[in-house]
C-alpha cells in the first residue's frame, strides 16, 4: 500500500508537468485572444474586438458547425468500420492482413498534400459535386487507419480462444464480437476514436482540396485567415476550448450526479450519457447553423434570380483581402448571397480550378491570369456591363498581359520592397546598396527573406541587373549563387506571412516585404521604414476575372462593377492596406495623412523602367523552385 | 471463422476505391512528364533519377528521417512514463486525464504553432522571464530545438494514448504472480509489464514516426524555412512550383523507404511479443 502511495505522488508531478507542457500554448492563445492590437506576440492591452469580429463573421460560425458535424460523423463511422474490420482481419489469412495493413499505412504516411491531390483527382474523375459529402468520405478514409492502428495491438494481446469459446457456447459471431471481444479491447477503441476525432477536427490540406461550394471547416478558415495575422483565430480557438470544456464538464458531472440517485450501473450508463451530451451539442450546433442560415433576406432574392438567373455568386479570393463590409453591402444592395472561398497561393487556386471546380469571380495575380488566358479558361468581359471601368486609376490601365481589360479588371496592386528598422540599420546602407543589403554581413542574423522562389529570385535577378523574366540558364545560375551566398553568410530567416508580426514586434531589422504588408507594419511600428531598391522591383497586379465555367456570369459582372465603385474600393483599401485600383480612392489614400498619406509604403512607384511584372513561364518556375529548395537546404 | 472474414470485405473494397485508386493516380504522375496541363502522358523515370542523383535532395531526405527518428525517440522516452502514470490512476480520473491530454490537439495546429512562436521568440515569453531574473536571451525560435519541440508537442499525445491503451486493463494478476515468485518491482516491470505493452509501443511509434517524416508546417514555421524537410519539398512541388510529377515521385520514394522501415519495426515487434505470450 505504501508503495502505491509513493508512486502516486511521483505520478502526480509527472502528470502535472505534462499538463503544463500541453497547456502553456493554450493559455497563450487564450491570453492573446484578448489582445488590443493585431499582434500575435506582443500584448498591448485588453480588448474584446476579436470576439466581436468573430461573432460578426457568419462564415466562421458556420465553419464551427461543419467541423463538429464532420468530426463526429467521421469518428463514429471510422470507429465502427475500423473496429469491425480489425476484428475480422485478426481472423483472416496472414496475407490479407498484411496487405490491408500496408495499404492502411498509406494515408498515415503520405504527406497530406499527396493524399489530397490523389483524392482531388479521384473525385473529379468521378464528377462528384464537392462539398459536405466528399469531405466526409475523405475524413472517414484517413481516420479509419488510425482506429485500426489503435485496435489491432489490443486484439493481438487477446486470447484467440475466447471467441471460439463464446461461439461454442452458442453465441452468434455478432454476439461474440459485441459481448466478448469489444469489452476486452475497449481502451483501444476509445483511443482510436479520440485520434480519429483529432485528425478530423484539425485537418486542413485534405479538407481544402476535397471540399467546395462554400463548405469550409475551421482549419481551412484559420489557414486562409492567418494570411494577414488575424487574432480572431485566437478568439475562435478560445471559443472551441470553452465548448470542449463545457462538454467534458457535462460528461464528467452527470455520472457523479446520477450516482447519487441510482447506484452504480457503471459503464453502459456512462456511454449513454456521453452520447446524450454529444447529441445535445450537435442539436445546439445545428440550431445555431439554422438560425444563421435563415438570416438572409428572402424576398429580394427572387428579384435577383429573375435578373441574373441565380442569386448566388461564388467568389474565390486570397484570405484577408476584402473590406470589412464590402461583401455584406453588396449582398444587401443586390439581394444575393456571396459564397467565398479562400486560397493561399495562386498555385493552390490553379490546382482547384484544374480539378474542374467552378467559381464565378476569381482574383489571381498577373502571371497566373496570363496562364489562364493561354489555356482559354477565362470569359471575355462584357464592357457594357462594366460602366465603372473608367474609374480605374491610370497606373493600372494598359497592363501588359491584358491591355484592354478584355479578361481582367484590377483589384489591388503593389510592389515588393525592403522594410528596415531605422534604429538599428543605417538608412544610407539600404538606399545605396538596395537588394545587396540583404547580403551585408553587418546585419547577419537580423534579416527576414520572403520564402518564395519567385520573390527571392526576383531580388537576386534585380541585384545582378537582369530581367526577372529571364530564361537564360546562366543568369538563373548566377542568381542562384547570389542567393546561396546570402544563405550561407547571413543566416536569414525565411518567412511568409509571419513577417508582418515579426517586423511589428521588431524581431528582425531588415525584411523583404510586399508593399501592402509593409504599410501595415509601418502603421504599427514607428521605427520601420520602407525602401524600393533602385535596381528595380516587382510591380504586381491582382485582377478580377470571370471563369469560363462560371455559373452566374451576369452577377459576376455586377460584382466586378461594384468593386470598382468608390465605396467598395475605399472599404477594401482602408481595411487591407494595398494600393487601390480606383483613381479617386488611390489619390485620397496616398495623400490624406489620416489614411496612408504619411505611409511611404502605400503608393508603389509607377513607370520606373527597371520595374517589371512576372510573366507566365512554367519552365522557369520549376527551375527556380528546384534552385530555391537547394538554397534553403544548403546549410542544414 | 468465415463469418469473421466476411466483415472485412466492405473495408477491403473501400480501401481499393478510396486509398488505392487515388494512389494509382499519384503513381501515374510520378512516372510521367506531361505535367498537370496536358492529357498526353509520356512514361519516364526522370523524376526519380532527378531526386536520387542529387546530393541536396538525398541530404534533405536523410535529415527528415533523422528528425523523425529523434522525435519518435523523445516521444517514446517521455510518453512511456506519462502513460504509465496515467494507467495507475483510478479509472474515473483516468478518462478525464486522457481527454485533457487529447484536448489541446483539437485546437488548430497552426494556431498552436503560432503560440509556440510567441513563447520561444527572441522577445517572447521565455526570454522575458529569463530577463526578469537578469539572465541573457537565448535564441530558441528558428533552431533545431524549436522544430523538435514543436513536433514532440504535436505528436506525443498519440504515443501516450497508444501506450496507455496497452497498459490499461492489463491483467494485474500477472504482476501479483511475478511478485509472489520473488520478482522485485523493476524485474516485474521489465519481464511482465514492458513485454505486454510492446504492441502499444509499436503502434505509438507508427503513429508518431509516419506523420513526423512528412510533416511540413512545423519545420516551416518553427525552423524559419531553413529547416527543409522532405515534406516541405513535396509540398512546394505541388503548391508553388506546380510540378506534380516530381512531387509524386518524391512521395513514392519516401513511401517505399518508410514501408521498409515499418516492415522492419514490425518484424522486431513480432519476435518479443510472441515470446512474451508463451
Amino acid at each position: 500500500m505504501t508503495e502505491t502511495k509513493r508512486t502516486s505522488v511521483g505520478s502526480k508531478i509527472i502528470l502535472g508537468l505534462t499538463l503544463l507542457f500541453f497547456y502553456a500554448p493554450i493559455l497563450y492563445i487564450i491570453l492573446f485572444s484578448f489582445n488590443a492590437s493585431r499582434s500575435l506576440t506582443t500584448f498591448t492591452g485588453f480588448s474584446l474586438q476579436w470576439y466581436e469580429k468573430m461573432f460578426a463573421n457568419a462564415t466562421m460560425m458556420e465553419s464551427i458547425l461543419y467541423t463538429v458535424l464532420i468530426a463526429v460523423l467521421a469518428t463514429v463511422l471510422s470507429t465502427v468500420i475500423g473496429t469491425l474490420t480489425a476484428i475480422g482481419l485478426s481472423k483472416s489469412r496472414k496475407i490479407v492482413q498484411q496487405l490491408v495493413e500496408r495499404l492502411n499505412d498509406l494515408p498515415v504516411m503520405n504527406p497530406e498534400i499527396v493524399t489530397a491531390i490523389g483524392l482531388l483527382m479521384f473525385f473529379s474523375a468521378l464528377a462528384i459535386r464537392k462539398g459536405f459529402l466528399t469531405m466526409l468520405l475523405a475524413h472517414v478514409m484517413f481516420c479509419t487507419p488510425y482506429v485500426m492502428l489503435s485496435v489491432t495491438p489490443k486484439l493481438r494481446s487477446l486470447d484467440p480462444n475466447l471467441t471460439d469459446a463464446a461461439m461454442d457456447l452458442g453465441a452468434t459471431p455478432m454476439q461474440a464480437i459485441m459481448k466478448v471481444i469489444v469489452p476486452q479491447i475497449r481502451p483501444g477503441i476509445l483511443s482510436g476514436a479520440l485520434i480519429a476525432f483529432t485528425m478530423s477536427f484539425d485537418d486542413f490540406i485534405i479538407s481544402y482540396f476535397v471540399t467546395g461550394n462554400g463548405v469550409q471547416n475551421i482549419s481551412i478558415l484559420v489557414y486562409t485567415m492567418s494570411k494577414r495575422v488575424n487574432p480572431s483565430i485566437n478568439a475562435l480557438s478560445t471559443l472551441i476550448i470553452i465548448m470542449i470544456t463545457f462538454v467534458l464538464g457535462i460528461v464528467n458531472l452527470v455520472p457523479i450526479l446520477r450516482s447519487h440517485t441510482a447506484k452504480s450501473e457503471r459503464d453502459p450508463k456512462k456511454r449513454r450519457v456521453m452520447l446524450a451530451a454529444i447529441a445535445a451539442v450537435l442539436v445546439v450546433a445545428i440550431g445555431v447553423g439554422a438560425a444563421l442560415g435563415v438570416g438572409s433576406a428572402k424576398a429580394r432574392r427572387q428579384d435577383a434570380i429573375e435578373k441574373y438567373g441565380s442569386a448566388t455568386l461564388k467568389l474565390y479570393i486570397t484570405g484577408e483581402y476584402l473590406g470589412e463590409n464590402v461583401i455584406s453591402d453588396f449582398e444587401k444592395q443586390y439581394g444575393v448571397d456571396v459564397i467565398i472561398e479562400y486560397f493561399d497561393s495562386n498555385e493552390m487556386m490553379y490546382t482547384k480550378l484544374q480539378a474542374g471546380d467552378s467559381y464565378d469571380v476569381v482574383i489571381p495575380s498577373d502571371y497566373m491570369i496570363e496562364l489562364l488566358m493561354e489555356q482559354d479558361q477565362l470569359q471575355p468581359l462584357d464592357h457594357e456591363l462594366l460602366p465603372n471601368l473608367p474609374l480605374l486609376a491610370e497606373e493600372v490601365q494598359n497592363l501588359p498581359f491584358d491591355p484592354d481589360n478584355t479578361y481582367a479588371v484590377p483589384y489591388f496592386w503593389g510592389s515588393v520592397g525592403i522594410v528596415y528598422n531605422e534604429q538599428n540599420v543605417d538608412p544610407e546602407d539600404v538606399e545605396s546598396q538596395g537588394w545587396e543589403v540583404l547580403r551585408n554581413t553587418k546585419y547577419k542574423g537580423h534579416t527576414y527573406v520572403y520564402d518564395s522562389e519567385r520573390d527571392s529570385f526576383m531580388m537576386a535577378f534585380k541585384a545582378l541587373g537582369y530581367s526577372m523574366n529571364t530564361s537564360d540558364p546562366d543568369e538563373v545560375r548566377e542568381a542562384y549563387e547570389w542567393l546561396l551566398e546570402m544563405n550561407n553568410t547571413m543566416d536569414p530567416t525565411y518567412v511568409t506571412d509571419e513577417v508582418i508580426d515579426g517586423m511589428i514586434s521588431g524581431e528582425k531589422d531588415i525584411a523583404v516585404v510586399y508593399s501592402g504588408d509593409a504599410a501595415v507594419i509601418l502603421d504599427e511600428n514607428e521605427d520601420m521604414r520602407f525602401w524600393m531598391p533602385e535596381e528595380g522591383t516587382n510591380i504586381w497586379y491582382d485582377c478580377m476575372v470571370i471563369m469560363k465555367n462560371a455559373e452566374n456570369p451576369l452577377l459576376a459582372h455586377e460584382f466586378i462593377n461594384y468593386m470598382l465603385t468608390y465605396e467598395a474600393a475605399y472599404d477594401n483599401a482602408e481595411t487591407v492596406g494595398y494600393s487601390s485600383p480606383n483613381a479617386e480612392v488611390l489619390e485620397l489614400m496616398a495623400t490624406d495623412p489620416d489614411l496612408y498619406g504619411e505611409n511611404e509604403a502605400y503608393l508603389p512607384r509607377s513607370g520606373y523602367e527597371l520595374d517589371e511584372s512576372f510573366e507566365n513561364n512554367q519552365a522557369l518556375k520549376k527551375m527556380l523552385a528546384d534552385y530555391w529548395i537547394k538554397v534553403k537546404a544548403a546549410q542544414g | 471463422m468465415k463469418s469473421f472474414r466476411r466483415i472485412t470485405y466492405p473495408y477491403v473494397a473501400w480501401i481499393l476505391v478510396m486509398i488505392l485508386a487515388p494512389m494509382l493516380l499519384i503513381m501515374l504522375y510520378a512516372f510521367t512528364t506531361a505535367g498537370n496541363e496536358v492529357t498526353t502522358f509520356k512514361f519516364t523515370l526522370a523524376n526519380f533519377a532527378k531526386f536520387l542523383t542529387d546530393r541536396d535532395y538525398i541530404e534533405v531526405l536523410i535529415r527528415s528521417l533523422v528528425v523523425a527518428v529523434e522525435t519518435t525517440a523523445i516521444c517514446l522516452l517521455l510518453g512511456y512514463p506519462i502513460a504509465y502514470c496515467l494507467a495507475k490512476l483510478p479509472e474515473k480520473n483516468n478518462l478525464l486525464m486522457i481527454l485533457l491530454i487529447t484536448m489541446p490537439t483539437w485546437i488548430n495546429m497552426l494556431v498552436r504553432t503560432y503560440a509556440w512562436m510567441g513563447i520561444l521568440q527572441d522577445n517572447g515569453v521565455i526570454n522575458n522571464i529569463l530577463g526578469w531574473f537578469g539572465l541573457g536571451r537565448v535564441k530558441m525560435l528558428y533552431t533545431d530545438f524549436a522544430v523538435i519541440l514543436g513536433m514532440v508537442y504535436n505528436f506525443i499525445p498519440f504515443m501516450i494514448l497508444q501506450i496507455h491503451t496497452s497498459l490499461a486493463k492489463m491483467d494485474k494478476s500477472l504482476l501479483e504472480a511475478a511478485n509472489d515468485l520473488g520478482a522485485n518491482r523493476t524485474q516485474a516491470f521489465l519481464r511482465v509489464t514492458l513485454p505486454l505493452s510492446l504492441p502499444g509501443v509499436i503502434s505509438g511509434i507508427t503513429l508518431v514516426f509516419l506523420p513526423a517524416v512528412s510533416s511540413f508546417f512545423i519545420p516551416k514555421l518553427l525552423g524559419g524555412g531553413q529547416f527543409v524537410l522532405v515534406g516541405n519539398v513535396i509540398e512546394s512541388r505541388f503548391l508553388t512550383a506546380g510540378d506534380w510529377n516530381f512531387g509524386s515521385a518524391i512521395s513514392l520514394i519516401m513511401a517505399v523507404i518508410i514501408m521498409l522501415s515499418m516492415w522492419l519495426t514490425r518484424k522486431v515487434d513480432a519476435t518479443p511479443a510472441s515470446a512474451g505470450k508463451e
